[in-house]
């Protein structure tokens, strides 16, 4: 799987902080698709979050993350070069302060700026063909005893398979559990017989969407996770399913944060980390796989991957022919953006104030109907 | 009588990391007996009410907001809670991470938050392993590459730079280390005494560690090499630092050297440094043969000669274990290893009893594979044809699942070897899943093991011998008692 690094082009870029007065300005290296959607020139913003590494933008129901590269990409996400300034914390910004989009850039306060200029569009490499699935399925079972092992405390990567551990368990672990259980029930039937029953589907996740710790929880995380495998293997009416039914449980199961995510993720938009750990698992490695998603908030990498092995076991384990046709197979993420070089012109070419999911360009090919 | 407060916070955005810090902060609280900081969701306030935490206040939050709620045993407990919540929640950032819990991201980093540090284990992807042993050394420490896959050029370059500062680079591919009593890579917990051990074998310096542990010896500090160590483009640096670092260690009395032979060119090189030592060795050099050795040093044959070499005594051997009867099968035996130094070991066992012995990782007098037909073979399941993309089969034994179930369906295979390898890193149950994969197995080989670790180990060694023994498993004191069960089995 290839790695993002910046390209020779934006040495030219790099570096360029400048402390003009009380404006500081920030280059912005690659942005994510949904990232330049949300970008319509004249538009308004607020900062409604400052952490170390990022800052997150609200626009009605859309987010934007403008990050460090040690985020990684993604497609809510611009990444900055933001030279001395380690923390952006230090950039002195503080959540509610006012947010313009020009053409050219974003403004934040009036103090911090982030340039288009040079910013080139990230999309996702091809997924590779995966390895036998007897093979899957072990790759399943290791990352499972690893997140077991190394996982945090929080979160599903603790709770999953844990035997019943009567009242002292956590109410988290208890619940997750049969929810887990209830989902992959879903899936596994869901492929045995070849029936994609959406309200099922819907019956299956409702459980799992706004349950957990974390800014996004890690249900939602999970279904992220699931959702790329689904993609990566190409299971389209299986994704189509679990995509219809995110887009008719929300909204009001989960926060405004999440639920935009989760929606991005049903329509093929995945971020870097994910799709680098996704690739990994199908391609049979188990290191490489937990590796890319450490970097993911504190326990939402290992949720998402607890989601993806979970997943990826009951596919392996429903598949007898494997791997699928090549002919069959698709990039991630499918985003067919408009084929634009700024973040504005995205914005010109993107109906305004709309959510990101419908439109993308992504839809599984064999899309079954909406529920009810 | 229990009291229930909740704080809820409209539209507010914190890190996970710090939301779920400040939850574990407010737990801590004296008087609390449950806390929760969670955003508002319908299933994490279904969460919160199964807890008994959830008030009226948290009831009616939305899913954008954040709730704090907490149970404390009064109201007074209650109120002095709430009000350090609020404060958290309302200078998160002053709230910081404690140091211990702060991951440093770069070496610098972590010696900037532990200046006393003077040593760096890197694990990282090879081809960047030596770069992060450059900065490591260059901040004035030792270093342990854990990581495999790195150059021979850039293990001497590493090696010459680290002499020339005084510092000790443990590695390439070191599995295991113990300095100072602390263990590094997969060490098992093993008490302190007065016996150092080098080795350039990660399994190797376990096992030999775990024998002295279980006869009442103690390791002073068990410096790993990295299996190239003895090879003549590095020249022994590292031995040769050890030993020096040995010598002038008041606590060790005795040293095990462990190596598989090393280069012709380098044998003098080492035996000279041996001579000028003033403690005595023991040189275990697995397979060597005619070793000119200096008055200070004896030779030990196998990992268990060297154990009890350096420990004065002879290992207790099992006392419920007694040899097995010869195999009811087929005449072959096939040893399935985790540890790759206890393959060889293997494999040496057999080919000094004249029998023909083939492995993926041929010991000297060992074949190929691909000569194996109607051979023992002795198998290194931890080198890349198996691990490649998988975890190492001390950390994942399913990796062995596959080679055990062909050896068990083998009818020319009367005795299966095997070792089971416990310590820190290592699998939480690996005898446990042993036995689920022998269960219901009516027809098979006899199944020896051995079982590397001691009770002072998460898994528990005596723990992880009774599951093997309740499956059917012969359990021998070390891997090269194994070995010669086996010889006696198959009537050799």
């Amino acid at each position: 799987m290839h790695v993002a690094t910046p390209a020779a082009s934006h040495t030219s870029c790099r570096l360029r902080l400048v402390d003009r007065g009380r404006t500081i300005t920030i280059p912005i290296l690659r942005s994510g698709i949904l990232a330049r959607r949300f970008c319509r020139p004249g538009a308004r913003a607020e900062l409604v979050a400052v952490f170390e590494r990022s800052l997150y933008l609200r626009c009605a129901d859309m987010f934007l993350c403008i990050a460090t590269p040690a985020i990684g990409n993604g497609p809510i996400t611009m990444i900055g070069d933001f030279g001395r300034f380690e923390r952006l914390s230090d950039l002195g910004l503080r959540p509610g302060l006012p947010v313009s989009i020009s053409d050219r850039c974003i403004t934040i306060g009036g103090s911090v700026r982030f340039a288009f200029e040079g910013c080139e569009l990230w999309r996702p490499s091809a997924w590779p063909v995966p390895r036998p699935c007897v093979e899957l399925i072990n790759i399943c079972d290791a990352i499972v005893r690893l997140a077991l092992v190394q996982g945090p405390d929080q979160g599903f990567a603790q709770g999953y398979r844990l035997p019943e551990r009567g009242s002292d368990e956590p109410p988290l672990a208890r619940i997750a559990r049969s929810r887990i259980a209830h989902f992959q029930s879903w899936l596994r039937e869901a492929l045995q017989t070849n029936r994609i029953d959406t309200a099922a589907c819907l019956d299956a996740i409702q459980g799992l969407i706004g349950l957990g710790p974390g800014l996004t929880p890690s249900g939602d995380d999970f279904l992220v996770g699931a959702l790329a495998v689904l993609d990566a293997l190409a299971e389209r009416n299986a994704h189509a399913a679990l995509a219809d039914a995110i887009a008719a449980a929300l909204p009001g199961l989960t926060c405004p944060l999440s639920n935009y995510l989760l929606r991005a993720a049903a329509t093929g938009h995945l971020g870097e980390p994910l799709c680098r750990a996704v690739s990994a698992m199908i391609s049979g490695m188990v290191e490489p796989a937990v590796g890319s998603i450490r970097a993911i908030g504190h326990s939402s990498g290992w949720d998402m991957l607890v989601g993806a092995a979970s997943t990826l076991k009951v596919v392996a384990a429903a598949r007898s022919r494997w791997p699928p046709d090549e002919a069959s197979r698709t990039a991630p993420q499918l985003a067919q953006l408009e084929n634009t070089t700024t973040p504005a012109a995205a914005c010109r070419a993107s109906p305004a104030g709309t959510a990101p999911p419908r439109g993308s360009g992504y839809r599984p090919a064999r899309s079954p109907p909406r529920p009810g | 009588m229990s009291v229930i407060r909740n704080e809820v916070r409209r539209s507010t955005y914190l890190d996970s990391i710090v939301l779920m810090r400040i939850s574990r902060q407010v737990a801590a609280l004296p008087g609390v007996e449950e806390a929760g900081l969670v955003i508002a969701t319908p299933a994490n306030k279904e969460i919160l009410r199964d807890a008994r935490i959830l008030g009226p206040e948290g009831e009616k939050a939305k899913p954008g907001d954040l709730i704090l709620a907490l149970r404390a045993k009064d109201a007074a407990a209650a109120e002095a809670a709430l009000a350090e919540a609020k404060r958290l929640l309302d200078q998160p950032s002053l709230s910081g991470t404690p140091a211990s819990e702060h991951v440093a991201r770069t070496i610098r980093g972590a010696v900037q938050q532990m200046p006393d540090a003077n040593l760096a284990l890197i694990s990282v992807p090879g081809h960047f392993a030596a770069a992060e042993a450059r900065k490591a050394l260059a901040l004035g420490l030792h270093v342990m590459i854990f990581s495999d896959n790195v150059a021979i050029e850039d293990e001497v370059a590493l090696k010459r730079e680290a002499r020339a500062a005084g510092r000790l680079v443990m590695g390439p591919d070191c599995g295991t280390g113990i300095i100072g009593g602390v263990p590094l890579g997969f060490a098992n917990v093993v008490p302190r005494g007065d016996i150092g051990i080098i080795g350039a074998s990660g399994t190797g310096i376990q096992e030999v560690s775990c024998l002295i542990a279980r006869a009442g010896g103690g390791i002073s500090h068990a410096i790993g090499t990295g299996g190239r160590d003895l090879k003549t483009e590095v020249g022994a640096i590292t031995t040769s630092m050890a030993i020096d670092a040995l010598d002038a260690d008041l606590a060790t009395k005795h040293i095990v050297l462990i190596s598989k032979p090393p280069d012709d060119a380098v044998i003098k090189l080492v035996l000279d440094r041996v001579a000028r030592s003033p403690k005595p060795f023991t040189i275990c050099f697995l397979g060597a043969r005619d070793l000119a050795l200096p008055a200070n040093a004896r030779c030990a044959p196998t990992l268990t000669a060297a154990a009890e070499l350096a420990i004065g005594a002879a290992m207790p051997r099992e006392p419920a274990n007694p040899p097995p009867a010869v195999s009811p099968r087929g005449r072959l035996v096939r040893g399935l290893f985790a540890g790759g130094t206890l393959c060889a070991e293997a494999q040496i066992v057999f080919t000094q009893a004249g029998l023909r012995v083939a492995s993926n990782v041929p010991a000297p007098g060992a074949a190929p594979m691909s000569n194996a037909k109607g051979w023992h073979r002795m198998i290194d399941l931890g080198s890349d044809e198996f691990t490649r993309g998988r975890p190492h089969p001390m950390i994942e034994p399913a990796v062995r699942d596959g080679p055990l179930a062909d050896a068990l369906a083998d009818a020319e295979v009367g005795v299966i070897l095997l070792d089971v390898v416990l310590g820190l890193g290592a699998h939480a149950d690996p005898a446990g899943h042993l036995a689920r994969m022998l269960a219901g197995c009516d027809r098979r080989p006899l199944i020896l093991a051995c079982v590397v670790g001691t009770d002072r180990d998460p898994q528990s060694r005596s723990a992880q011998a009774s599951k093997l023994t309740e499956a059917g498993v012969i359990v021998a004191q070390s891997n090269a008692d194994t070995a010669a069960m086996a010889l006696k089995a198959i009537g050799t």
